[in-house]
């Protein structure tokens, strides 16, 4: 057993140890030792013989052990004297219908009594509506997005192949044709692996040009997803075919260059629903397409977002890569498998890592580059991004609905207190204790089922509201709904809060001293261990909601943060968009010329500051990768990095407004002739040659060449965020577009002194008027990527601080509910205290005094909850740690004022009161 | 909660209400199955337990000790002064053997399993013992 086993059991007895107290005094006291002693034993044997998951086995075993005994011989040793337990437990004798018969009458008594205390019960709806409302809506997007099966046959088998790069630090990377081909020959555990790739793809023809979401798939890629199309046919292996063979049935068709598949919704929009579309053919921006099928309505690629393939896909063509001849560094395939019947993730994972050794030992590449195959089940890592937010959400409305019981609990308190005397003579005529547990748990039932029904209304507003808020990042959005699985939360959360709030002061509403109480004329004491059983939910209440309000706190941090973050571009007054040009512009020579034309036209518009292109544009969730190295590399390949790779034209940096650190960037010549020369940014020249200028320095790169060559440095930039705003990006190289080969198919950049947008029209109809099937799509504000970056940050932002003022607001009514009880029942003592001449500031002090101890327990309690919690988040920060000493302090100073205001205004209350009729009450 | 409680602790009950107590819970049947080969302690009683049934009734501590209390509440089993020598003897370790009446008790529990035995053989529920 290793060292690790053994602290984990010290702990675990430890816990056990604490647990056992649960149990009753009496059997606690002969056998609470023991037990600890025998669960040593046992977990001890439990480690040596199955390790770590046979310990938490046996742990989780031993845990509902203890809880479910516990609960049983407290029932056992509270109702033994009165209660006829045997009825409760032998249901299934005549038992039954005697319960059924008195629980009609609990609620009728129930609904009567609560109409009877009109505010009571809508405060106490109110409250545990809220807190359910808010739990079932966040509960909603979680079963949308984290439980709810992908939308694809059989989901659960389907997984994402992944390369990552270890030596090079690159994770989810693409495959090279030739690697799929050969996972797709060897794999016996996958029974299908389809790529994917997607592009913007001009359409032209049939109505307006416009750019579409195209992808071309190996045509295997419908059948492992399990998707038929619902017009005309799937993908056949020909359709793939480099050279396809004439036109079926011999017929000298015309020459088409893709066999493609349209998504429902193009179809319905673009061709008007017209069955005869199937073997017409389309114009793909001057490549003629011939269409074979459409796909069903609603069909969408759940892929993750790393992974750059957008969701609704319009245009589908079969892939004609000829995988004999395709470079092996050139990877771009996104891979989705089928897990074969038998098959598990385990044993496929340990195939494919069969596959990946071998393409190690075969090509250098991948072994230096130290190449592995990952395979993710395909849910797992749709969420994988979002699956931190949702679950802190879920945790922070679960508080939630823990303060609002809580709240509900004191106010049922306050209440049977107040009803002892009934209470008390029911009791004393008779009425048997389970009976009067039983109406007190059929008020909470009563309250908790209303809550529940407010608590689904407000979960609908909730649900609109977040779907108006639209998190990008948050996948299958318009899945979210109030489903089955919803409302079955809906009744859950609503008993547990029936039993949170209803169980105590149910218990408490059994034993009423009824001699005493009844003695007692019209004066009722309140029972101290109510009141103190009230002052420790106020405490748990308090400590609940510091814990929510430093999150809210640090996420508000983050987001400040977030809005000071460096770009190392300005993206103000910019706008982006892509034309698409298709083949229109077959040679160099055309593309050239139309691209200095178009550049020349948009500098002339009014407004117009500068015109650039480059790609991609930042933050817009694509990256292209590749190697870079020194002189080292030559000979030890595994000294490559990984850097990302842009292909911009001249002016790109003075249209980003992109500093240049030393040296120069791009000019306008060489651009022209395809001169070996490349800008990089500080963070590779700090890496490569550090402490010195990296201007004329050579590194190796491979961009359009198969193997890398020698570029010259002649400039080096700021480094921007391109990835994310959250980290700076991997190291950067930029290459003139022609040198790249991309020349003149890049995203454009327009800097204008007033607002981007307004330029739209006036940009069109410069493109138009170059050629007017020339399509214009993504026209977009570069500040509209920026806030699309900071759209995750700003959703769990709003909803953590909705919860947390939620939170806020509950725990102040809690705690002023409670010392405007306390003053209440303290009146006659106050009362003689201002008789004897107490000053307004001495009972001022008593009372926000109360409420300040209790606060002060809360908040070092809330505190300790925090920083042990808030780490769970950290994930979500941004140059704030999770235990920031600022954030802890300002929201405990600013917790404890809005205490001392609750506190005043029944503090205020007491100082008021009138002896003489303190008294005579 | 059995009302005759009070009168069943002092062990003196006639033997016509032997009945009342049947029938065992199974853990209770087990536990007094283990000590019917001897006093012991409750690792011991586990691991027997255990042993016995191959693995198939895993006791945890709390369900253990929840019906060693129940049993000597009842009468049926007793807390030892002295200590049988066994190999898993530890000075902190209490044994526990059965007291008479739970002796008859867990006699009486068994022949009544047995006689469900019989029947489930004598319908052809069960093969003869042996096949």
């Amino acid at each position: 057993m290793d060292a690790g086993h053994s602290r984990t059991i010290r702990v675990l007895v430890a816990v056990y140890g604490v647990l056992v107290r649960a149990y009753p005094a009496r059997l606690r006291h002969r056998y609470g030792e023991e037990m600890v002693q025998v669960f040593a034993t046992r977990v001890v044997d439990a480690a040596r013989l199955r390790g770590m998951p046979g310990l938490m086995r046996f742990w989780a075993g031993a845990l509902a052990d203890v809880l479910r005994g516990a609960f049983l011989e407290h029932v056992r040793e509270r109702w033994r004297p009165s209660v006829d337990v045997s009825a409760m437990e032998s249901t299934e004798r005549n038992g039954r219908a005697v319960f059924m018969r008195g629980l009609g009458s609990d609620v009728r008594h129930g609904v009567r009594s609560l109409m009877r205390a009109p505010a009571f019960t809508l405060a106490a709806v109110l409250t545990i509506g809220l807190g359910i409302g808010a739990n079932v809506a966040i509960f909603s997007v979680i079963n949308a997005v984290l439980l709810r099966p992908l939308p694809y046959a059989d989901p659960d088998r389907l997984v994402i192949l992944w390369q990552e790069m270890t030596q090079r630090n690159v994770k989810n990377f693409p495959l090279s044709p030739p690697d799929l081909r050969d996972y797709q020959e060897q794999s016996t555990q996958l029974e299908g692996l389809a790529g994917i790739f997607s592009f913007p793809q001009p359409l032209s023809g049939d109505g307006e040009p416009v750019v579409v979401q195209s992808a071309i798939v190996t045509p295997n890629f419908f059948s492992v997803m399990g998707v038929r199309p619902v017009l005309g046919r799937d993908f056949v292996p020909s359709d793939a075919d480099v050279a396809p063979a004439a036109a079926p049935g011999g017929a000298a068709g015309p020459q088409v260059n893709a066999i493609v598949m349209l998504s429902n919704e193009l179809w319905r929009t673009r061709f008007g629903g017209d069955p005869t579309v199937v073997g017409r053919i389309i114009d793909l921006g001057g490549d003629p397409g011939e269409v074979v099928g459409v796909l069903p309505p609603g069909f969408e690629l759940l892929m993750p977002e790393v992974a750059g393939i957008p969701s609704a896909i319009d245009l589908w063509s079969a892939a004609r890569i000829d995988f004999e001849t395709a470079n092996r560094n050139n990877a771009f395939l996104r891979v989705i498998g089928r897990l074969a019947p038998g098959a598990t993730l385990v044993s496929a994972q340990a195939e494919v890592d069969r596959i990946t050794a071998d393409l190690r030992a075969r090509f250098t590449i991948r072994e230096t580059a130290g190449t592995i195959g990952v395979l993710v089940p395909m849910h797992t890592d749709l969420v994988a991004s979002v699956r931190t937010v949702l679950l802190t959400l879920m945790g922070a409305v679960g508080f939630v609905l823990l303060i609002a019981c809580s709240n509900v609990a004191n106010l049922m308190l306050v209440r049977s207190a107040e009803r002892e005397r009934e209470l008390a003579v029911r009791s004393a005529i008779g009425g048997s204790r389970w009976r009067l547990i039983r109406q007190t748990l059929a008020e909470s039932a009563l309250l908790s089922l209303a809550g529940g029904v407010l608590g689904v209304m407000l979960a609908w507003l909730g649900i609109s509201a977040l779907r108006f808020l639209r998190p990008e990042q948050l996948p299958r959005l318009t899945s979210i709904e109030l489903d089955g699985a919803a409302l079955a939360f809906t009744g859950l959360a609503a008993a547990c809060s029936a039993v949170l709030f209803g169980l105590v002061p149910a218990l408490r509403a059994s034993r009423p001293a009824i001699t005493q109480t009844l003695h007692q004329a019209g004066r009722s004491p309140g029972l101290s261990a109510n009141r103190l059983f009230r002052n420790a939910v106020i405490v748990g209440e308090v400590a609940l909601t510091l814990v929510l309000m430093i999150g809210a706190g640090l996420m508000i941090r983050t987001f400040s943060s977030l809005q000071r973050v460096d770009h190392g571009f300005d993206a103000s007054g910019v706008l982006t968009f892509q034309v698409g040009i298709g083949g229109r512009f077959p040679t160099p020579e055309e593309r050239r010329t139309y691209r200095s034309a178009l550049t020349e036209r948009l500098r002339s518009l009014p407004g117009v500051e500068a015109a650039a292109s480059g790609l991609p544009v930042p933050l817009d969730g694509t990256q292209f990768h590749g190697r870079w190295g020194l002189e080292e590399a030559l000979s030890n390949p595994a000294a490559f990095r990984q850097a990302n790779y842009r292909v911009v034209s001249a002016g790109f940096f003075d249209v980003l407004r992109t500093r240049v650190l030393d040296g120069r960037v791009f000019t306008p010549a060489e651009m022209r002739d395809s001169a070996d020369v490349v800008v990089v940014d500080e963070q590779l020249a700090a890496i490569a040659f550090p402490g010195r200028s990296a201007v004329g320095e050579r590194i190796l790169v491979r961009i359009s060449t198969p193997e890398p060559v020698w570029v010259r440095i002649v400039g080096v930039v700021e480094r921007q965020r391109q990835e994310s705003l959250m980290a700076p990006s991997r190291e950067t190289i930029y290459f003139t577009d022609r040198y790249a080969g991309f020349e003149g198919n890049l995203p454009w950049f327009v800097r204008t002194s007033g607002d981007p947008l307004a330029l739209a029209p006036a940009v069109r109809q410069q493109v138009s008027q170059i050629n007017s099937s020339l399509p214009v799509s993504n026209v977009r504000a570069l500040e509209e990527y920026i806030n699309q970056a900071m759209a995750p940050t700003r959703f769990a932002l709003s909803l953590i601080s909705t919860f947390a003022t939620l939170a806020l607001i509950l725990a102040v009514i809690g705690l002023y509910g409670v010392l405007a009880y306390s003053v209440k029942q303290r009146t006659a003592e106050i009362g003689v205290r201002i008789a004897f001449g107490a000053r307004t500031s001495t009972i001022l002090g008593l009372i926000v005094g109360q409420g300040i101890r209790l606060s002060l327990l809360g908040v070092s309690l809330g505190l300790f909850g925090a920083w042990s919690l808030t780490r769970l988040m950290r994930s979500l920060l941004l140059d704030v740690s999770a235990t920031d000493p600022l954030t802890y302090a300002g929201i405990t100073a600013l917790f404890l004022g809005v205490a001392v205001a609750a506190s005043l205004i029944p503090a205020l209350r007491a100082a008021r009161v009138q002896p003489v009729s303190a008294l005579r009450e | 909660m059995r009302k005759t409680q009070g009168a069943r602790r002092s062990g003196e009950v006639a033997g016509a209400s032997e009945t009342e107590y049947l029938p065992l819970g199974s853990v209770a049947f087990e536990v007094m199955l283990s000590l019917a080969g001897g006093a012991q302690h409750g690792y011991a009683i586990l691991r027997d337990i255990e042993e016995r049934t191959g693995g198939e009734m895993s006791l945890h501590a709390g369900t253990l000790y929840r019906a060693i209390f129940r049993l000597v509440e009842q009468g049926l089993v007793e807390e030892l002064e002295e200590r049988p020598a066994t190999e898993w003897d530890d000075a902190r370790r209490r044994y526990y053997g059965m007291t008479a009446l739970g002796r008859r008790i867990a006699a009486a529990e068994a022949k009544r399993l047995a006689d469900r035995v019989a029947t489930a053989k004598a319908r052809k529920l069960l093969r003869q013992a042996g096949g």
